[in-house]
């Protein structure tokens, strides 16, 4: 097995300690640090459908991120500038109101895996303040929006009218326990996916 | 006509109920017991008598545990022996008082004396590290996690010894979420390796010291924990949510385990709830999963409900139910 399929591989079943190691082995070995990157995004997108599928669970989903973001810390030196393998900023936050923020922490984390570089606006972000950070932020192509509450789905269409009453030129992605497809087409929304796993998968066809 | 208890025990029997359980009727929550626990009012922060900060914002349905870098109690399970510190259990001479009275004053024969427990084994897991940091731990530092829900678990038998000891309880609603709506935050095996004997342990205790029911709120999908609650000793399941397939969950495990809930608190609880919602949806659950092993009610871990009214309106949900199909 190659250096780079080895990383492939570990990086699926998180072994985080091992990761940084594997990933200079492979560029000493010659693969180049956007080649690396490519098949740890490829990891996490198996990784994301085992979720999605119910194969695996939260923890084995946290900890292959976790040595994702650890093979990227050796990358990152080498990748400063190149934005081949970005598919763009995305914005995240849990809506206004509500402060769950697990499931956007998740959703977080894959989509960053899949290739995004991630704005992460925390919990109770009113509408406005989504608007705001497209402004503030280079390239973004997504904003995903969190909603946990029934009491806050308001709040989560709020924020998308708002989102896309400004004009800008972005996909809204929504998910939470009470959204659902049809609820998320209702408020406008580009895009909804059940599950972190899902959300990597759509945020990718999203923007392409 | 059955009493409560006898209706009951008639759902959980698979004999011949004469009407639905309404909710939680057969439990009589003695919310008057010292438990120590330190919670905070709408719209305060408390650092609760583990030392977790837990904070309730104004227009929130639930108080949070706070766990960023300033607040968080435990930052590397390694290191569980030096910052989790268990609650004394020691308590002031008449401390108890108030819920022996309270006690004392049930009737026994219609309701169980009921003590509650909560936060559970897992919950205290993630209130201590914060959920991420937890749920990676079970596989980077399995032997602390172990360690640290041993300890958690001592702890649980001392306050479970004191409530035999003071208040002899009946029932037991112990709280402790495992799971998403969609999925149990971690993989079956994984529970038992960390969860099924500590419970096996602290419910073994109560049921060797009077306490006939075990009730076990966990408001998620866990049908697949089924037979580990099965083999922990849980009598009801409470908090069932629909994405647990209810009806099929009967028919395997009825004998062994009741189920209460069937309805989200989410879908019928909110500023703008209805009646005729809560009359369709409790008509849903009732006709879905049927007589027996079954006990209707939203999802909520106590007899309450977070907007005025809405409790009650699913009692008489029910018993509209019950002329349908009694």
């Amino acid at each position: 097995m190659s250096k780079i399929q080895e990383v492939k591989a570990k990086v699926e079943i998180g072994k985080t300690k091992l990761i940084a190691g594997l990933v200079q082995e492979a560029l000493d070995e010659g693969s180049s640090a956007a080649d690396i990157l490519q098949a740890m995004v490829d990891s996490m997108g198996v990784v994301g459908e085992k979720f999605s599928s119910g194969e695996i669970f939260v923890p084995e989903m946290l900890i292959a991120a976790k040595a994702m973001a650890k093979g990227v810390d050796v990358l990152r030196p080498l990748l400063a500038g190149d934005t081949s393998n970005s598919l763009g900023t995305c914005i995240i936050g849990t809506v206004a109101g509500d402060l769950h923020d697990i499931g956007k922490n998740l959703v977080s984390m894959m989509i960053e895996s899949a290739g995004f570089t991630m704005v992460d606006l925390g919990v109770d972000v009113p509408a406005d303040r989504f608007v705001e950070a497209i402004k503030e932020n280079e390239n973004v192509t997504l904003v995903a929006c969190s909603g946990l509450l029934t009491t806050t789905m308001p709040a989560l269409k709020e924020a998308v009218q708002t989102i896309k009453a400004s004009g800008l030129d972005v996909k809204v992605i929504v998910g939470g326990a009470p959204v659902t497809p049809e609820y998320a087409a209702e408020i406008g929304a580009d895009g909804f996916a059940p599950d972190a796993g899902s959300a990597a998968v759509k945020a990718k066809e999203m923007v392409a | 006509m059955l009493t409560v208890k006898e209706n009951l025990k008639e759902v959980m029997t698979g004999g011949n109920p004469d009407r639905f359980v309404k909710q939680y009727e057969f439990l009589q929550m003695i919310m008057s017991v010292p438990s120590g626990r330190v919670k905070p009012q709408i719209g305060e922060e408390v650092i609760n008598e583990w030392g977790i900060t837990i904070r309730w914002p104004e227009g929130q349905l639930a108080s949070f545990p706070v766990h960023d870098a300033q607040h968080v109690v435990l930052k590397d399970v390694t290191e569980w022996k030096e910052y989790v510190k268990a609650p004394s259990m020691e308590r002031p001479a008449g401390a108890w008082d108030q819920a022996i009275a309270d006690a004392s004053a049930v009737d026994r024969d219609n309701k169980y004396v009921a003590a509650f427990v909560a936060p559970g084994l897992f919950e205290m897991t993630h209130y201590l590290m914060g959920m991420e940091n937890a749920l990676m731990s079970f596989y980077e530092e399995p032997e602390a996690m172990h360690e640290l829900i041993d300890y958690l678990t001592e702890y649980e038998l001392d306050y479970a010894k004191a409530l035999v000891e003071n208040l002899h309880p009946d029932a037991i609603l112990h709280h402790d979420d495992w799971g998403s709506q969609i999925s149990t935050f971690l993989s079956p095996a994984m529970f038992e390796e960390f969860f099924l004997d500590s419970y096996k342990k602290i419910y073994g205790f109560y049921k060797a010291n009077g306490v006939e029911l075990i009730v076990h709120h966990s408001d998620s999908y866990a049908a697949t924990l089924v037979p580990y609650m099965i083999e922990m000793g849980i009598d009801i399941w409470q908090g069932v949510m629909t994405t647990n397939d209810i009806p099929k969950m009967i028919k395997e495990y009825g004998e062994k385990i009741t189920f209460m809930g069937g309805v989200h608190s989410g879908v019928i609880d909110h500023p703008e709830w209805t009646k005729e919602q809560i009359d369709a949806e409790f008509a849903r659950a009732c006709r879905e999963s049927g007589k027996l092993y079954f006990i209707p009610g939203a999802c909520q871990g106590l007899p309450v409900s977070s907007f005025p009214g809405v409790y009650e309106a699913c009692d008489e949900a029910i018993e509209k139910m019950n002329k349908e199909m009694f």
